[in-house]
């Protein structure tokens, strides 16, 4: 045999390999997923379904409600919203989107993909002062929710410059995991600029291949919790009434809380909080601050992003076990102050369905451990979301404001009380 | 336009496959038509060196030229001493030690960080380079080499392919290729299998031993943290079972696929690396797993320690018993290697482990030829065999791993 035909023979196949690869990455694929599939990827809390795009969009547009979170989410207890909405036969099921790290500027970049599902729809979302700290959003937790395709829809998707996109592409730059052409149009962004033809062509072809990606692989971890929510539904009572539901609750906390004074799940106390955490925990908390923080703004992305949609949106802000602040020694006042400027920037801006749960911290049961919402707290949650879900939806209008990007309002001291006076004007349209 | 250093990571992800691939096209192209642009060679190699050990990691870069200053001054004052025809002992042991000292501080300091020893930074690729110098130092020794050509002994040092992990070349078996282009079918012959074994790490490394060390390892790890925290006590549980054999696939499929690729890259510039794994976990005996697994090293320890030591042994007549010999031998072999994993317990348990192992199995060799008559040999009995040695191996990967130390004592 000659060598040229041996040589084809090595490198043929390997060249077919590349050429079939690059065509199937850029060929349009359509791809639809099961009934099952979707419920599972919207209580799997995945970083994959979290990065994604195409599962999101399908079940936002067969009844399914976003419930932007972080780790609370994943205490799912009896009364967890996916559980009752599952018992209840609501018209609606809720999808669950973030976990533990997953910050404002996460779930910006996350919410990229689904604009146009989105819109004139509703959403949950439940806002934790503990994401108000100096410096927002981790990087390392940012590294495991930023998702490169949400990054280049973020990019191709702004059609002209603003105080806002300026704003999202600083703080993506101020995150590690930013690499390669996303970086280098974020820093066109940034800067006030277009981005340019050859990285526009670079993005597109990016987009397609990763949405590709998408279609291929977004099913392929799933975490299957149906199991777990069938079991967990049975304990509800047939017939829903709070007083039923906190009977449950009650006696689920009481039963998963009877290893520590704090009301602290069991399994969570054992785990994360040996004697030597414990010892180290107390006291640790009396500096904190979530009143200056540059999450604000972030924060203020989200609120944009919902404003763009039109997206009606029920915020719920929960409260901080107060055992377990006292004994970390968190300031409640500072909370309050945290809670109050945020409900300032969301009623200032129009954002007028906000259930807060932040004095509730004492209640008995209300929390399943130090920091996230628990059996009590759920059916509070649940009674604000019953109600938001039966209400008829309309388009609904915001009134978004620059200031709130600005230095001057991440820093500035709120003052309990003054949601109220709201110095911007703003008119709420076609409610 | 600014310009963003990078750190490339060996056959870390795609795009280093991408850069490799262009840097060796001149030398494919030139090697199938019979000739080596030594001179590229060289500049390729320094680049992809560079890239390793630029932006933050130049500290590492300087203490690696350091380094080569320090090995090459030893390696030619000893070639040169053997060369005036003398030949003492204690020259060649100090030499030997001499050039291990650099490692050994590394070594000391890795496992004391707060030892702080100035001077003394570790950089990618020292033990590598180290069994390299050694192996040469000895051979001068014994004479086997008589000669060191400087360019040749940096490029064999240096050899990017290799460098980072192994497998360990042999000098004689370098220089010998590293000259010359290989005969045109001979070179079509490597090719072919440049890139199979270049696909086959593409599948060990990124697909299979992603599987186990990046999707399941991360989640058996922590179901083995909270079921043994339940249990109590040993804090066993069948999870840890589950790491030890998931452990024990990613090391395989990851450093083997490593491997392939070093062999892989090196085919293409027609230098015949060795292999450094032959189907491990088919061995049916602890002997024949270490001819078959990270084969390279084993080879380097035995011919470099167990076979010098034995020597040394023999004449010396420190033993009456040769099988106490070989059992020392064993001991002094895998303590070593224990050793040079690092100066943490569950490396030199693991070290242990095995001089152990290889011990009993050869009592167990001797009582089967004394009683060939009465014991079986069949099918079954090689598929038992297989069984119990692959299990071995594994428990002493689930040593090796370290999560024992993570799980009794919080530390890794």
């Amino acid at each position: 045999m000659s060598n040229k035909r041996r040589l084809w023979q090595i490198f043929g196949p390997v060249l077919c390999a590349f050429i079939l690869l690059l065509v199937i990455f850029l060929l349009p694929w359509e791809r639809t997923f099961s009934r099952d599939s979707i419920y599972q990827a919207a209580n799997s809390q995945t970083t994959t379904v979290f990065k994604g795009s195409l599962m999101k969009q399908d079940a936002f547009e067969n009844g399914y409600v976003p419930f932007y979170g972080s780790s609370e989410l994943s205490r799912l207890d009896s009364l967890h919203p996916s559980v009752i909405a599952q018992k209840y036969q609501r018209n609606y099921r809720p999808f669950l989107l973030g976990g533990p790290g997953s910050q404002s500027l996460a779930q910006f970049l996350g919410m990229q993909g689904t604009a146009d599902e989105l819109k004139d729809k509703k959403a949950v979302v439940i806002i934790s002062p503990q994401w108000f700290t100096k410096m927002g959003q981790d990087p390392d937790a940012f590294a495991l929710y930023y998702s490169p395709l949400q990054a280049c829809n973020f990019l191709l998707g702004i059609k002209k410059d603003s105080v806002s996109s300026r704003y999202a592409a600083k703080r993506f730059l101020a995150m590690p995991e930013v690499k390669g052409t996303v970086k280098r149009g974020m820093k066109r962004i940034a800067a006030g600029e277009e981005l340019t033809d050859a990285q526009r062509f670079i993005l597109e072809n990016q987009r397609r291949m990763l949405n590709n990606e998408d279609k291929f692989f977004s099913t392929f971890q799933l975490r299957d919790r149906i199991k777990k929510i069938n079991t967990r539904a049975k304990l509800l009572p047939d017939t829903y009434s709070v007083k039923g539901l906190n009977e449950v609750a009650e006696q689920e906390a009481a039963k998963n809380t009877n290893s520590n004074s704090f009301g602290i799940n069991n399994r969570f106390f054992k785990t994360r909080l040996n004697k030597r955490n414990l010892m180290k925990l107390k006291d640790s908390q009396r500096d904190f601050d979530y009143t200056k923080s540059v999450e604000y703004s972030d924060f203020e992305l989200m609120l944009q992003q919902f404003a763009k949609q039109h997206t009606n949106v029920l915020f719920i802000i929960p409260p901080i076990n107060q055992k377990w602040s006292e004994y970390t020694g968190l300031s409640e006042e500072m909370y309050q102050k945290s809670v109050s400027k945020i409900k300032y920037q969301l009623a200032s801006q129009g954002f007028n369905n906000v259930e807060d749960l932040s004095r509730h911290g004492g209640e008995k049961y209300f929390m399943e451990d130090t920091i996230h919402l628990g059996w009590r707290g759920w059916v509070a949650v649940d009674q604000a979301v019953k109600p938001f879900m039966q209400r008829p939806n309309g388009r609904y209008n915001y009134n978004i404001h620059d200031y709130f990007y600005t230095k001057k309002w991440q820093k500035e001291p709120h003052k309990i009380g003054s949601t109220d006076k709201s110095p911007v004007n703003y008119s709420l349209k076609g409610k | 336009m600014n310009f963003n250093f990078i750190n490339l990571q060996p056959y870390g992800n795609p795009h280093y496959f991408i850069y490799l691939m262009i840097g060796l096209i001149p030398i494919i192209l030139g090697l199938y038509y019979g000739r080596r642009f030594k001179i590229y060679e060289c500049i390729f190699s320094v680049v992809f060196l560079f890239l390793i050990f630029d932006a933050d990691k130049w500290q590492q870069g300087v203490s690696l030229i350091i380094y080569l200053l320090i090995e090459l001054v030893i390696t030619y004052c000893y070639l040169y001493y053997r060369k005036k025809g003398k030949n003492k002992t204690w020259a060649f042991y100090l030499a030997v030690f001499l050039s291990i000292v650099p490692l050994i501080m590394v070594k000391v300091q890795t496992a004391f960080p707060k030892a702080k020893i100035p001077g003394v930074l570790a950089f990618l690729g020292i033990s590598y380079i180290t069994f390299k110098t050694v192996q040469v130092i000895m051979e001068i020794r014994d004479g086997a080499i008589k000669e060191v050509n400087l360019g040749t002994y940096l490029r064999f040092l240096l050899f990017f392919p290799t460098f980072s992990s192994g497998p360990i070349d042999r000098y004689r078996r370098f220089a010998k290729e590293c000259d010359v282009a290989p005969k045109r079918d001979q070179y079509v012959n490597d090719l072919g299998l440049a890139t199979r074994y270049l696909f086959q790490g593409f599948l060990y490394k990124f697909v299979l031993g992603w599987f186990f060390g990046t999707y399941w390892l991360p989640r058996i790890s922590r179901m083995a943290l909270i079921a043994g925290t339940a249990n109590g006590g040993l804090k066993l549980s069948w999870w840890l079972l589950a790491y030890m054999y998931c452990y024990s696939m990613y090391l395989f499929f990851d450093f083997a696929g490593y491997s392939l690729f070093a062999v892989s890259i090196s085919y293409f510039m027609g230098i015949h690396t060795p292999m450094n794994f032959n189907k491990p976990f088919l061995s049916q005996n602890i002997k024949e797993f270490w001819n078959r697994w990270h084969m390279t090293l084993s080879f380097w320890f035995r011919d470099y320690i167990y076979m010098r030591f034995t020597f040394f042994a023999m004449k010396k007549k420190l033993f009456k018993n040769p099988v106490r010999l070989s059992q020392v031998a064993y001991l002094l072999l895998f303590l070593v290697m224990g050793f040079w994993h690092g100066l943490t317990w569950y490396y030199i348990v693991y070290g242990l482990f095995h001089a152990i192992a290889i011990i009993i199995n050869d009592y167990w060799i001797r009582y089967k030829k004394k009683h060939k008559d009465k014991l079986p040999s069949n099918k079954f009995t090689k598929c038992l065999s297989i069984f119990v040695t692959f299990n071995v191996v594994c428990f002493s990967f689930l040593i090796f791993s370290g999560f024992l130390s993570q799980l009794w004592f919080g530390w890794m």
